[in-house]
Order: C-alpha cells, then sequence, then structure tokens
C-alpha cells in the first residue's frame, strides 16, 4: 500500500520522469527463482534528486537497472517520460540510453584502451556526433570536472576519484535529462566521495534528474528525497522538504 | 563513422598488440601463399605470351593427327602433305614446312671422331620468314641454291668438336656447316643439326614427308577465318581428318588454360592455409568478446545499438584480415620477383615474366578483408547480442 502511495505523489514539479507500476523482476538460477523487485512502484519527477537506499541484495541494482531502460520488468510497467519500455525495441531503448540517461557505476567502467577523452567522446560517436564538436564538448566537460590537464590519461593512469569524474563527464555526454548512479562513491575514499557527491549536487541544481542508489546514509544525505528498499520491496519513503 | 569505429579498433587491437600481430600472421600466410601462386601463373602465362608474339599471330600450324587422335607431338609423327594445296587456300601466303629426323652423324677429324645419332632437322628455305625465332649467332642462313649445308645447334659445337666452316657427316653424306643458331628457348633447337628440307629428303628417301607445316596469313586476312578455309580444303582433298589446323591463337589458350587449371589447383590448396588463417580470427574474435564483454555492457550503457556493436567487431577483425592481405600481398609478390630472378640466372630462360596485375592487388587486399569480415560475422554477432545488464555483471 505503501507504495502505491508513493506512485501516486510525484516529485516536487509534477510531471513524472520515470513511473514504475507494480513491477516485478525475476530471475531464473537453474530451478529457483529469485524476485529481485516483488511489486515496486515509484515516481521519479523530473529535477529529483533521488536516493534509493537499502542494503545489498535489496533490489536496487535492480531497480536501477530497470530505471535506465537496460533491462525490461518480468512483470508490470515502467513509463519513461509517458513511454511504456516494455513494448520498445532494443535499438530504441539504446536510443533512451544514448540521449536520455547518464550512467555512473560503482566500478567507473571506463573503458581501459581509450583516454580520459575518447571515454568522454564514446557516448557522442555512438550518437553519430561530428568529430570536432564532439571532442570540444569532451574538453569542456572534463574542465568542468576538474580534469583539464588528465585529458590523455588512460584510465589505469588515473586515481579512482579521478576516473569516477571522467564517469561524470562522460555521463553528461549526450546532455541527458536524468544522470543514474549505482553506488559512485562505493570505490572512493571520503575526500573523492565527498567530490563526487557535490558535482551530482551540481548537476541537480542545474536542472538535471538525479537517482542515486547507494547503502550509505551519509551519501543519501545529499539527496533532497530518499526511499528505502528491502527484500525488493520499497519498505520507507523518507521524503523530506529541501535541505 | 566509419573511420571513428576504426579508429576504436584499432585502440583495442593496439592494446593486444601480440595476440592481433599472431592472428595477422595467419591471414599473412594464406594471403602470401595465394598471391604468389596467381602472380607465378600469371607471370607464367606473360612468358608464354611473349614466345608467342614472336612467332606471330599470322601463323597457322598443320601437323599431323586428329584433333582426338593419337598425335605424339610435332617430333614423333610424319605425313604427307601437298603444299602446293595449302598454298592455293586464299589468304596463305607463303607455306614452309619442317621435318624431325634423328640421324647418324659423324663429326671432327681422327682420332678425335665422334659418331651418334642426333636430331636432324629439315628445313624449307624460306623457314625464316614466318620463323623470327631462329636466330644465328655465327654465320649465315640457308639460300635457295644451298643442299649439303647445315647449321648447328647452340650446343652441337660442344658436343661433336666441329664449328662453322667444317664439315659434318649425315648419314655418310658429307655437309658443310654454315652457321651457328643462337640460344633458343627451345630446348631441341639446340641440340639438332638443321639441314635443308630437299638434302634430308633425299639421304632419307623420305620424299614428301614433313612434321609440321606453317601457313603465314597475308596482311588483311583474319587467321581463324584463314585456318577454317584451309581445314576444309585439305578434308575435301584428303577424304579424311587426319591432321590438326591450330592457329596461334588457339594454341595460346590452350596453353593458357592448362595454366589456369594449375594456378586454381594449386590457388585452392593455398587458400586452405587462408581458411585456417581466417578460423585464427574467429577465434581471436570470440575471445576477444569474452575479454571485453563488460566493455561492450559499457557501450551498450552509454547509448551504443547492437548494429554499432556489431560494426566495431566486424571492422576490427576486417582490418586485422586487411592488414595481413597488404602484407601477404607484398611478400607473395616479393616472392614471384624471387621466381623469376632465380629461373632467369639458374634456368637461363626466360620461362617467367614479372610483372605486377593491378586485379591481382585489389582482390587480395579485398579478399583478405571480406575473409577476416566474414570470421568475425559471428563473434561480432554474439558481442552485439549480449544483454547490457548482464555484459555490464560479467567479471
Amino acid at each position: 500500500m505503501n507504495s502505491l502511495r508513493l506512485a501516486a505523489g510525484a516529485g516536487p514539479s509534477g510531471r513524472a520522469l520515470i513511473e514504475l507500476r507494480e513491477v516485478w523482476k525475476t530471475y531464473r538460477m537453474g530451478k529457483v527463482e529469485v524476485h529481485a523487485l516483488r511489486g515496486v512502484s515509484l515516481a521519479v519527477a523530473e529535477h529529483e534528486f533521488l536516493a534509493v537506499m537499502g542494503p545489498s541484495g535489496s533490489g536496487k541494482s535492480t531497480l536501477m537497472h530497470l530505471m535506465g531502460c537496460l533491462d525490461l520488468p518480468t512483470r508490470g510497467t515502467i513509463l519513461f517520460d509517458g513511454a511504456d519500455i516494455s513494448s520498445l525495441k532494443g535499438s530504441e531503448l539504446a536510443e533512451i540510453r544514448g540521449r536520455q540517461i547518464g550512467f555512473v557505476f560503482q566500478t567507473f567502467n571506463l573503458v581501459h584502451t581509450l583516454t580520459a577523452l575518447e571515454n568522454v567522446e564514446l557516448p557522442m560517436i555512438f550518437q553519430g556526433a561530428p568529430r570536432a564538436s564532439r571532442r570540444a564538448r569532451a574538453v569542456e566537460l572534463l574542465e568542468r570536472v576538474g580534469l583539464s590537464d588528465r585529458l590523455q590519461h588512460r584510465p589505469n593512469e588515473l586515481s579512482g576519484g579521478e576516473q569516477q569524474r571522467v564517469a561524470i563527464a562522460r555521463a553528461l555526454a549526450n546532455d541527458p535529462k536524468i544522470v543514474l548512479c549505482d553506488e559512485p562513491t562505493g570505490n572512493l575514499d571520503s575526500a573523492a566521495g565527498m567530490r563526487v557527491l557535490e558535482s551530482l549536487r551540481d548537476l541537480n541544481e542545474e536542472g538535471r534528474t538525479v537517482i542515486l542508489v547507494t547503502h550509505d546514509a551519509e551519501a543519501a544525505g545529499y539527496a533532497r528525497r530518499r526511499v528505502q528498499m528491502r527484500d525488493g520491496r520499497m519498505v520507507e519513503a523518507a521524503e523530506e522538504a529541501l535541505r | 563513422m566509419i573511420k571513428d569505429y576504426l579508429g576504436l579498433a584499432v585502440r583495442s587491437m593496439s592494446h593486444r598488440q601480440k595476440r592481433s600481430w599472431l592472428t595477422i600472421i595467419g591471414i599473412l600466410i594464406g594471403i602470401t601463399a595465394v598471391v604468389a601462386l596467381v602472380s607465378l601463373g600469371q607471370s607464367m602465362q606473360r612468358a608464354v605470351n611473349k614466345q608467342f608474339q614472336q612467332f606471330g599471330y599470322n601463323l597457322i600450324t598443320i601437323y599431323p593427327g586428329g584433333l582426338r587422335g593419337s598425335y605424339r607431338g610435332p617430333y614423333s609423327a610424319t605425313f604427307e602433305l601437298d603444299t602446293d594445296l595449302i598454298a592455293s587456300v586464299d589468304g596463305v601466303e607463303a607455306v614452309e614446312a619442317m621435318l624431325y629426323k634423328s640421324a647418324y652423324i659423324r663429326g671432327g677429324e681422327p682420332p678425335d671422331e665422334i659418331e651418334g645419332f642426333l636430331p636432324v632437322v629439315g628445313l624449307s628455305p624460306g623457314i625464316t620468314k614466318v620463323f623470327s625465332q631462329f636466330k644465328l649467332e655465327q654465320g649465315r642462313f640457308f639460300t635457295e641454291t644451298d643442299h649439303y649445308t647445315a647449321i648447328l645447334g647452340q650446343s652441337v659445337p660442344k658436343d661433336l668438336g666441329i664449328g662453322v666452316g667444317e664439315q659434318v657427316e649425315i648419314e655418310g653424306q658429307a655437309f658443310e656447316v654454315v652457321g651457328l643458331l643462337a640460344e633458343s628457348g627451345l630446348g631441341n633447337n639446340n641440340s639438332g643439326i638443321f639441314i635443308p628440307l630437299e638434302a634430308l629428303w633425299e639421304i632419307l628417301g623420305d620424299r614428301g614427308k614433313v612434321s609440321m607445316v606453317w601457313a603465314k596469313v597475308g596482311q588483311g586476312y583474319d587467321a581463324e577465318v584463314v585456318a577454317e578455309r584451309l581445314k576444309a580444303g585439305l578434308k575435301e582433298a584428303r577424304g579424311k581428318e587426319d591432321f590438326t589446323v591450330q592457329t596461334i591463337e588457339d594454341l595460346q589458350k590452350l596453353i593458357g588454360q592448362a595454366i589456369g587449371i594449375l594456378q586454381a589447383f594449386l590457388g585452392g590448396i593455398a587458400g586452405i592455409s587462408l581458411l585456417v588463417g581466417g578460423i585464427g580470427v574467429m577465434n581471436t574474435m570470440y575471445t576477444a568478446v569474452l575479454e571485453r564483454t563488460r566493455e561492450i555492457g559499457v557501450m551498450k550503457a552509454v547509448g551504443a545499438k547492437d548494429s554499432h556493436i556489431m560494426w566495431l567487431f566486424l571492422i576490427e577483425s576486417g582490418f586485422m584480415g586487411l592488414v595481413g592481405g597488404a602484407i601477404g600481398t607484398a611478400l607473395g609478390l616479393g616472392m614471384d620477383i624471387l621466381a623469376v630472378v632465380i629461373t632467369k640466372r639458374f634456368i637461363q630462360t626466360n620461362v617467367l615474366e614479372f610483372g605486377i596485375s593491378a586485379w591481382l592487388v585489389i582482390g587480395a587486399l579485398a579478399f583478405s578483408f571480406v575473409i577476416g569480415a566474414l570470421s568475425g560475422l559471428l563473434p561480432a554477432r554474439s558481442a552485439a547480442k549480449l544483454k547490457p545488464v548482464e555484459a555490464l555483471r560479467y567479471e
């Protein structure tokens, strides 16, 4: 019931960017069915900064994959910008991921054969952006995250914090509406982690929707709304007014 | 787009340099073998064509035996042929004949006298008009009035110990040596003794017999047409087709076909090594897909479509094929040059004639790219079909 109430109440600005209705995700491991999500309903409004909290195994990563159009639900409906994603083709989902969503992962997930600059260019290559404008934008984004002196470095020549900032620059490459972060501070020391969280807050303040998946309460403190997950269910909504 | 993908492919290949090169070597060996063999065949063909050009295309050859008969080559069969009839055919400008025999020869002065059997070739005096092939190193050719005169093949002076101006005895008849033949590409010419056809007929008592007759086609006539006319005329006069009329073009085609078959056969064998190279590419690409599963997941997360991933891998494998192909083509042509140089030096005849065929180069490059891309097709498909979430989770 709790989750239904949440779905009804879209965020501060009213319009739901992502809406999940009674979403189930079931994995089959041999003969055993594992329910990663058991009827989750959630609405994320435009310009929100939402933290999805919960211990490992609670289903929060699965939730993030579904919200990021990386996977489709077993049951239930997911609306992205009003459109039901389960009726979309793989290439259409890729289109949404490429243009509307930026991902930031716990393990950074940079392509280790490419330089920082090229990693940031990568999403633009898949959108067919011309070389010159793509390069200019990548330089600009890396400058913005404070890495203008690291353009030609490869991931293994960068610290964890620097790698995550490259990942944030990459997430912004195609100017997405929404930035999805899966434990972005999980592999970082607290100083580097704080810097990452601050840049996420900046992104939100300039109007981007930010969804942060984390088990770290301190990290979740940066968000303006928090939801709690346990055993594949939404258990508690710690909604707060502006911090 | 291709340029960007190529950049990405080169990056990932240079990251795994050793393995990429090993894969490229697999393709390289195959392409080298194919290019070397095909190019060698072409060199052979070129040399043959050059020989034929020396004969001239206005020559028709008539020799005994039907088309599917038991002809055993110009040096073992003889027949009687009405050369006047041939000369009367419209378009025939001149008729020359040759009789090939083996005869008892004696040369030199006692005690250095040498005797034995050597090929003796009777030639009609006008033969130099149809063959530019008979070039003299020394002395002169027969004149119309010459009778007991002889021209020696290149190696005869060494064998018999006689030279121009001396005498040689053929079947008991003394001949005056008037000339020495320059070395020719045809082995039989080098060890034989050439005398006027009339004289050979006389000493062997074989008047009218010939091994081969050549009709020279006049200017403005088509050799093929004249050959058909000749064939019809001879068939009518003889009542049966116990002869073969062949134009140089026919012969060239025949030899060209034989070289072509040889080429296809050897090329096919070399093609097997190319297949193995292709399997090497496939293996490398499958490994690359496994290794880069997570990377593929990341690319999909940042907006790559299945088709993008597919192209990325196809271009990578195609590029490996192309690099192997480019090096292989260069090596293959190099091997052909080497073969030409070696044969020129050690066999001392021009059985090979080097030249670069643009089609071979373009074809080899395109083929190697296609082999690479085709071998990458299945791995690329499996990469493209990876589910983004599963690929991202892959450790």
